[in-house]
């Protein structure tokens, strides 16, 4: 397990290299400097040197990766250009807060009631609640986010002031975004439990087991559930990745300052040093939670084995 | 057993991150705005976006600042002189001016902050703004003049001295602008590279402290306790908060949570009639610039028939429909000219449309050239306005001229330097005022480079450099409506389209709101609730 988890750590490192080293070259073909054109044409020769050495884009593109991987091992990814004389990390690091927690609580609402109508919906097959929840789950993965955003907006925070309509001001503010963000895990893992579930409830033992005559609530709790939502662990792992890294339009909509909008807006401004760093963590952050998925699942499920030929 | 140990770690997370949130909380009676970008940096000689100049604007403060009628008025400075042969500008500071630590606003804090903005380490572009005028600018900013040598100097603690290197008219108005506003040498030296990152290592001399600031969040203001003028500020909280999305800032408003809002142009037509509405028009033109270096381009009938051939009356009122002027000329409407009459009402229309001259002006650039262009093409930034006032340009052109078009639409950086590389045929750009005064538009197109489509003719720069001497306003002003005539009528170098306006709803109960179109967008100062 230990040589495994290992084994895996330098494999993520691995891949980061090569995530850095793609990133920054092709970061540097984006059209445009990282200084609004129509304002540094008219900056004096002597200014633009100076920007230029400041953020050290005077050297060849390969003296300025060299430079910067050494500077990343110590730890030092740099300063903003955008955001004058900040650390990218602080810049980073202000932003993760409110992306992370309306990614956990969107994911904490989409498993709550996606389990409970994935389960509900393989108990009752081809009944109107199976129905219901599929229609749910095909509505939840179509409907774009932001319209479901605009919609939560307007009638919870605007007609019916229930919650705040935006800004980042209490933890009020946190409900809707989650809300808006939690449709499409609902939709997935009420989906795939439900899969898994109709799979596990045809298995012989589920059979033995009512044969046994336990009741059909028993049957369900003590051999279906547990072996159904094993699988769902699978797809937690992108999902916590994917709602935790942020979402552009919802943050827009809600007035969030969360990663999401950071990383589009340094994009466009082409911050090196920012888009650099949100691409390591991004990458960082999915591989980890990829791995422990991976190891949760060898916990969670005995039948699998990480390490091969352990028996042997 | 295990589930509620998973909870529990997950309950404890969120717990962690929970307090992120932080307390920009609303309230009854805070003055709050919405600005669509990110307020990325305060440091003066840094800040180029007017989200920045907003936020400045409220928290420190000038020698002047603009009234309701974009006029200067006697700020930080009580008085001033202005030698005969208007070269010399000696402003006398009020008594008693502090900062919001209690340090005396002294002459030496201007020279400071002005010699910053001129140096090498200015990074807004905005260095122009002063070394245009102000004597050895240029000179300090490549580095050949020591600092003693520029011409701003501190006399006294209450007196500043400004050698300028002509006549300026306009020179007051400049000195409302953030650039022009002082910074306390000791304080910056004390705060090295943290200096305005957050509230902690700012100090005030405006009408407001900032009390909180998160470059993705907005700002936070309390009315400043040390301000000269206090008693004349009425709003005691105000905000500038940051909404990317026009219509959540919509939404936002009309929950209360915002004092003001800009409309977009799907939400002008609903709310017209409102009597929250209003419209202003932004001293800013966007314009078609042509490539004379390009084969077609070349010839100046074919620049001629496309300008005239855009119906910009049309374009403003149906296809913007947000509050745009059409663009009858390149310096927008209201902009200075003399005591009674605007610039533009001075010089008239001289970007018409007229479909039939077009054509005829088409026809003889078709002779002059010997073939007719198969097509031309308009280099567009990716915005969704630029696109939209693209494809009418090129309905236009083929319904008047029989021109097909082609657009090219690239990121603005990309355009920006595709026609710094003279990589381009048309190109949609725009520009907008620096400071009230033709001029911020007319002198751009002395220096012949490609982005201003490799323009360079004697008689023009005669014009402006004639301007430029000139210590008689009139004479000044009429080289430069000839100067304008040139540009765009005569020569067609460029075809101005539209000059921007903007929409927008403001709470009835919030009076003086004062919005200006250049410069410093907004005065919170003279704001009251009735």
């Amino acid at each position: 397990m230990i040589k495994y988890t290992l084994k895996r750590l330098v494999f993520i490192l691995f891949t980061l290299w090569i995530v850095i080293t793609c990133t920054f070259f092709l970061m540097k073909k984006l059209p445009g400097t990282p200084f609004d054109p129509e304002h540094f044409s008219i900056m004096s020769a002597q200014q633009q040197e100076k920007v230029l050495e400041m953020y050290g884009l005077n050297d060849p593109v390969p003296v300025q990766y060299a430079k910067y991987l050494k500077n990343i091992l110590h730890g030092d990814f740099g300063t903003s250009y955008t955001y004058v004389n900040q650390k990218v990390t602080d810049v980073i690091g202000g932003r993760l807060g409110p992306s992370a927690l309306i990614g956990i609580q969107a994911v904490l609402i989409g498993l709550a009631i996606g389990l409970v109508l994935g389960i509900l919906a393989a108990w009752r097959h081809n009944s109107a609640i199976d129905y219901v929840t599929m229609i749910i789950a095909v509505l939840g993965v179509s409907v774009p986010n932001f319209v479901a955003a605009a919609l939560l907006q307007y009638y919870l925070g605007l007609k019916w002031e229930i919650f705040p309509v935006g800004f980042w001001t209490s933890w009020a503010c946190s409900i809707l975004p989650s809300i808006a963000l939690s449709f499409s895990p609902i939709a997935q893992v009420a989906r795939f439990t439900r899969t898994e579930m109709l799979d596990v409830l045809d298995q012989d033992y589920i059979v033995t087991a009512r044969a046994k005559g336990i009741s059909q609530f028993k049957v369900l709790t003590r051999h279906a559930i547990r072996n159904s939502i094993i699988p769902v662990v699978t797809i937690l792992g992108p999902i916590v990745v994917n709602l935790m890294t942020g979402s552009l339009a919802v943050e827009n909509i809600y007035s969030i300052p969360g990663i999401g909008s950071l990383f589009v807006d340094c994009i466009k401004a082409n911050d090196y040093p920012t888009i650099m760093g949100i691409t390591i963590f991004y990458a960082a952050f999915y591989m980890l939670v990829v791995l422990i998925v991976d190891l949760a699942y060898s916990l969670i499920d005995p039948r699998i084995r990480l390490a091969k030929g352990k028996e042997d | 057993m295990k589930m509620k140990k998973i909870a529990t770690i997950i309950l404890a997370a969120v717990m962690a991150v929970a307090p992120a949130v932080n307390t920009f909380a609303a309230g009854e009676n805070v003055l709050s705005v919405s600005t669509n970008a990110e307020v990325k940096t305060l440091v003066p000689w840094a800040a180029s976006e007017e989200n920045a100049f907003l936020v400045l604007n409220q928290a420190q403060e000038g020698l002047f600042r603009m009234d309701a009628d974009n006029k200067p008025q006697p700020a930080l400075c009580e008085s001033y002189e202005v030698s005969d042969d208007k070269l010399t500008y000696t402003f006398h500071l009020r008594d008693g001016i502090q900062w919001s630590n209690g340090t005396p606003v002294t002459a030496s804090d201007f020279v400071f902050s002005w010699l910053k903005q001129m140096s090498a380490e200015a990074t807004n572009g905005y260095s122009f703004i002063m070394n245009d005028y102000i004597v050895n600018g240029y000179e300090y900013s490549d580095g050949t003049v020591e600092a003693d040598e520029v011409g701003v100097k501190a006399v006294d603690d209450s007196t500043l001295e400004v050698q300028l290197t002509n006549p300026t008219p306009y020179f007051l108005n400049l000195t409302t602008m953030i650039m022009f506003f002082p910074v306390n040498e000791e304080f910056f030296n004390e705060q090295g590279d943290q200096f305005a990152l957050t509230p902690d290592n700012m100090i005030f001399c405006g009408p407001y402290t900032i009390t909180e600031y998160d470059p993705a969040v907005g700002v936070t203001f309390a009315a400043n306790e040390n301000y000269w003028d206090k008693d004349n500020v009425q709003i005691a909280d105000a905000k500038v908060r940051v909404m990317k999305d026009a219509t959540a800032a919509l939404s936002a408003y009309q929950a209360g949570e915002l004092s003001q809002v800009e409309l977009d142009s799907v939400n002008v037509l609903a709310n017209q009639d409102s009597p929250e509405f209003s419209r202003q028009i932004d001293f800013r033109t966007t314009y078609i610039q042509f490539n004379l270096t390009d084969p077609v381009m070349e010839n100046a009938n074919i620049r001629k028939a496309i300008s005239l051939a855009i119906d910009r009356q049309t374009l403003t009122d149906k296809i913007l429909a947000d509050g745009s002027a059409p663009g009858f000329g390149l310096v927008a409407d209201g902009m200075s000219g003399n005591a009674d009459s605007s610039f533009r009402e001075l010089n008239g229309d001289v970007s018409g449309f007229d479909a039939e001259q077009a054509k005829e002006y088409f026809d003889k650039g078709v002779e002059e050239l010997g073939s007719a262009p198969s097509e031309v093409t308009l280099l567009v930034a990716d915005d969704s306005v630029s696109k939209s006032v693209a494809t009418y340009i090129q309905s236009e052109l083929d319904k008047n001229l029989g021109l097909s078009m082609v657009i090219d639409t690239k990121t603005v950086q990309g355009r920006g330097e595709l026609m710094d590389a003279n990589d381009y045929q048309m190109g949609l750009t725009a520009w907008g005022a620096d400071y009230d005064d033709a001029m911020t538009y007319l002198d751009l197109w002395t220096n012949g480079t490609p982005y201003r489509g490799n323009y360079s003719d004697d008689t023009y720069n005669g014009l402006i450099s004639d301007a430029k001497s000139q210590t008689d306003d009139e004479t000044r002003l009429n080289d430069m409506l000839e100067a304008e005539k040139k540009l765009v009528e005569e020569d067609a170098v460029v075809a101005p389209v539209y000059h921007r306006g903007s929409a927008t709803l403001t709470k009835e109960n919030v009076k003086n709101l004062i919005t200006h179109p250049i410069g410093v967008p907004m005065e919170f100062k003279y704001a009251s609730f009735e």
